[in-house]
């Protein structure tokens, strides 16, 4: 009774607030309604983690009348794309709905193949992605609060349409939620189904014509992952034919029937999670209101690819597909750190850097030993609250500046201090020590070098590669976001809604406390949540201190770090006031104009102009030649595994 | 606590507080070894420890309130990958460490809106993007080599102290490819892209043009800790002795005098080509080699 209620509250009670929300299109009820929703979610969710895991198998009396009822849904569902294809023309989109309604059809009311015991598992894994997407996701909720009233005021809306944004927003919470714990393959298909419903929904949330051609993308892409599901139900059913238990399923011994299974699941996973050749859509969905983003790359949908490739990797390890896996994973890393490095605007940067990362979380994902689940799970964790600040601080920063250009940056601290100081702590935390996520980094790299070496040596070489061009591009626009022209502006604190710095703060400290705490994060939330037969060898391994992270192959020195970290800032700012000294212009090879910084005077007393401009490599990696190459690769590789897995 | 107040520590410590000083002398015998080989006297042996102090005392003048917190960031950081690597500590949060002390560096360069600065903070950024990967590469070829030797893979620098043959015999190759390195990290020809010691710079002084006073001082001990720092990696080459190992390190100190002076500035892609093929290629062949050895058993 007690789960039946954890799971009512998580799955159900989002989609059916989002429901009130779209009913009643009222300010004070919608905020009341969403804030009451967060709290609920964030705490049921902490409710389930009490609770350790469990497994629920609804009743006959309610049982059918669920089965029914998702099958029901995932028909509109199929049939609503179907007229989304149609009103914009998209003969793609068309035809794979067709091809995942025929099947479904087919699967549902001639083999009557949807049915699995117990339908709903909550074990260790799903739980960490539910604690994600509750506090991460319920965070974002509360910020779109006071984004979308700056967001619709800053558009001029005659009638507002926060009704539906909303509720596709908390639509996709539901569904994340019921997607984790479903043990149910078909249902854990309906539930990917709702999340590419919900992206296509926030991302052509705007409708301008972009947003609709970028939602179109998303579709598509999204469906060509829905079609490989459909064809992974048919093989799991072809395997055990009474209950399409996911747990069941993946207990069976690697056959080749198996493995098309699992390379048919890792191609889905490969389309949600953005990897290449499917990155296109992630980068496109940054038309949408930033929050969508900050949703979409954080908490929720590109998770629910890293979700599956998690669920999946155990059974295949040891094969050639879980090194192909791998091989994907780090090419994508390498890919789009150098496609960040010309990025002109504040959220393509951090869709690369997502699409990147997620990456890394694949390749740690097909190493497949203790060493390298528990990085996978430490970047995912990390990931997802350092990449969730980074957003809502864009965000602001966005509604603020009106722009996304990177280069408009300049002075922003001292224009929006506390922002900025969101901002640069949420990218120090991406890719610098003691954070989370170069910690997980840390690990993934003892990961790669512990594997079989001949098999290691290209996948360390694409990751090293990698990181050096990821550090390049968020240092240089961290450069952007410090520097201190001499403008004459003045030190103004922002004011900010108290919804933004409520939302922000929480992120902050959960980012900041969860870095300090590393080892105890590892011990306590990731290490459970492996697969049984890595868990002992993980606990030998991270026979962590609570000063450090240890791997037995190298120690990360955590709290010494953040107390080495402190005393410099400290003494660096004593020496500063000590020191002081007068602030003068910079050097300009002529004379500077006190009053004007911007100009100086040259030769014949001339003026000119100081012109400063960012590093961009677009004469030695051009973009698009780039991208186009990139896909051509990654489309052979991922044919190569597919080939090697039928053959 | 016994181990608190042993010998080795203690060396530790004193290691870390005397980095700057060895730095600064290395720096020292720099400037005496290249006017010898330009056929010129040279300053004095501690010359660059007059300037630092001269600079300390100087009119204090900076370029942004940021910029002195961020110079004493790059000594500070740099300083404490010495420790890490005095201490015996793991060698990837090492170069981690030393890339937070480079972003210090960066930044207050970019801070302040000065073009020279400016273009000098962007190749500081691209030199670090070049040696990087080669450092973590040759970390993972240590931590191979200490598979095959020992039966224990570690990236902990005391493993490689505690060796007891030189690291030398088994990764020559690795070895060489920190020339590249040592030239870019002690901003020397051909390399000497983001700010150089010769008045031929065309950058004035690329990354350094808006330190002065006091922030020019903490940059110089930065600068002289991190020489410490990277001598002191290559000396892990011969750890079995001390006095070896500080000649190891001296003589591609000495190889690296001898490339600045014949050699003229290449550009910044040439940089990262040359660096990243010839470190690549160079330890890679290294990994091979190992394993080849211990397929074969020899």
């Amino acid at each position: 009774m007690y789960e039946e209620t954890l799971v009512a509250l998580t799955v159900v009670l989002p989609p059916l607030a989002g429901l009130a929300c779209f009913a009643v299109n009222n300010r004070s009820f919608r905020r009341a309604v969403v804030v009451l929703t967060a709290l609920l979610l964030v705490g049921s969710s902490i409710m389930i983690y009490i609770s350790g895991g469990f497994s629920y198998e609804p009743g006959p009396s309610i049982g059918p009348i669920i089965e029914g009822a998702i099958f029901l849904l995932d028909a509109v569902l199929l049939v609503y794309f179907l007229f989304s294809g149609l009103k914009y023309g998209s003969f793609l989109v068309m035809g794979l709905t067709v091809l995942q309604l025929i099947p479904v059809l087919y699967f549902e009311l001639v083999l009557k193949g949807a049915s699995a015991t117990p339908a709903i598992l909550v074990d260790k894994l799903s739980i960490i992605m539910s604690l994600i997407i509750s506090i991460v996701g319920s965070l974002i909720l509360v910020y779109s609060l006071s984004y979308m009233d700056e967001h619709e005021e800053h558009l001029h809306l005659e009638k507002s349409n926060q009704n539906r944004f909303f509720f596709f927003m908390l639509l996709i919470l539901g569904a994340m939620q019921g997607l984790v714990f479903s043990n149910n393959l078909y249902w854990l298909y309906f539930f990917w189904e709702v999340t590419t419903l919900c992206s296509y929904e926030l991302i052509r949330h705007d409708r301008t014509e972009v947003a609709v051609k970028n939602s179109i993308t998303a579709l598509w892409m999204n469906l060509v992952g829905g079609v490989a599901f459909v064809a992974a139900l048919f093989v799991g059913f072809y395997f055990s034919p009474n209950s399409i238990s996911i747990e069941t399923i993946l207990s069976n011994a690697q056959s080749r029937e198996m493995l098309v299974l699992l390379a048919l699941l890792a191609f889905a996973a490969f389309t949600k999670s953005a990897q290449f050749p499917f990155n296109k859509w992630l980068q496109g969905a940054m038309v949408a209101p930033t929050p969508v983003s900050a949703l979409l790359h954080s908490s929720t949908m590109v998770n629910a690819g890293i979700y599956l490739i998690l669920r999946i990797a155990y059974a295949m390890s040891g094969t050639t597909l879980s090194y192909g896996v791998t091989l994907v994973g780090a090419f994508t890393f390498l890919a789009t750190a150098y496609l960040a490095l010309n990025e002109r605007t504040s959220k393509g940067i951090l869709a690369y850097s997502t699409i990147g990362n997620l990456g890394l979380i694949i390749v740690c994902a097909g190493i497949n030993t203790s060493i390298s689940y528990v990085a996978a799970l430490t970047l995912l964790v990390f990931h997802s609250v350092s990449k969730g600040l980074l957003f809502l601080g864009a965000g602001v920063v966005e509604n603020r500046v009106h722009t996304r250009m990177i280069e408009d940056w300049e002075g922003l601290l001292r224009r929006l201090p506390f922002t900025s100081i969101i901002m640069i702590i949420g990218m120090i935390a991406m890719f610098l020590p003691p954070f989370g996520m170069l910690i997980g980094k840390w690990v993934a790299i003892d990961a790669i070098t512990t594997s079989p070496i001949l098999s290691a040596l290209p996948v360390i070489i694409l990751v090293i590669l990698g990181s050096a061009a990821t550090s390049v591009y968020y240092i240089k626009w961290l450069g952007h976001l410090t520097v201190l022209p001499q403008d004459g502006v003045k030190l103004t604190q922002e004011k900010l809604p108290i919804l933004y710095s409520l939302s922000m703060l929480s992120l902050l400290s959960l980012s900041l406390l969860m870095a300090v705490e590393a080892s105890m994060v590892i011990n306590n939330l990731v290490i459970p949540a492996l697969p049984s037969d890595y868990i002992l060898n993980a606990r030998y391994l991270f026979t962590g201190g609570l000063l450090s992270v240890e791997t037995g192959f190298g120690s990360f020195l955590t709290y010494p770090f953040w107390v080495v970290a402190v005393i410099i800032i400290i003494i660096g700012t004593y020496i500063a006031r000590n020191k002081g000294g007068l602030v003068k212009g910079p050097y300009l090879g002529g004379e500077n104009i006190e009053e004007n910084p911007s100009i100086f005077h040259t030769t014949a007393d001339r003026e000119a102009k100081v012109e400063v401009s960012e590093l961009f490599l677009d004469h030695e990696v051009s973009s698009s030649q780039f991208l186009s190459i990139s896909t051509i690769i990654a489309t052979i590789l991922l044919m190569i595994i597919f080939l090697t897995v039928i053959l | 606590m016994a181990e608190l107040i042993s010998i080795n520590t203690l060396v530790s410590v004193l290691l870390v507080i005397f980095a700057p000083i060895i730095g600064g002398l290395l720096m020292g015998i720099d400037r005496k070894l290249t006017a010898r080989m330009q056929s010129r006297m040279g300053p004095p042996v501690l010359q660059p420890f007059y300037d630092v102090i001269k600079l300390w005392g100087k009119q204090p003048f900076i370029a942004s309130s940021l910029q002195p917190v961020l110079a004493f960031g790059y000594f500070g950081f740099s300083l404490a990958a010495f420790a890490l690597l005095a201490f015996g500590q793991d060698m990837l949060l090492l170069i981690f460490t030393v890339a937070v002390a480079d972003l210090c560096l960066i930044v207050a360069a970019f801070n302040s809106k000065s073009p020279y600065s400016n273009i000098g903070g962007k190749r500081e950024l691209l030199s670090m993007m070049s040696y990087e990967p080669i450092m973590i590469l040759a970390a993972v070829s240590i931590f191979y080599n200490l598979w095959a030797k020992t039966g224990y893979p570690s990236f902990m620098i005391q493993r490689v102290m505690d060796l007891s043959t030189p690291l030398l015999l088994s990764l020559p190759l690795t070895f060489l490819a920190m020339i590249p390195v040592l030239i870019i990290d002690m901003k020397k020809s051909p390399f000497d892209v983001s700010a150089s010691d010769h008045a031929h710079q065309e950058l004035v002084r690329g990354v350094y043009t808006e330190f002065s006073g006091y922030t020019l001082a903490l940059v110089e001990l930065g600068h002289w800790t991190k020489i410490a720092l990277m001598l002191g990696f290559v000396s892990l080459f011969w750890a079995t002795n001390f006095i070896i190992g500080a000649m190891l390190a001296f003589a591609l100190f000495f190889i690296v005098l001898v490339i600045d002076n014949s050699y003229p500035r290449l550009e910044w892609k040439s940089m990262i080509k040359t660096t990243w093929i010839v470190g690549f290629f160079l330890i890679l062949a290294n990994i091979v080699g190992l394993i080849a050895r211990a397929v074969l058993g020899i």
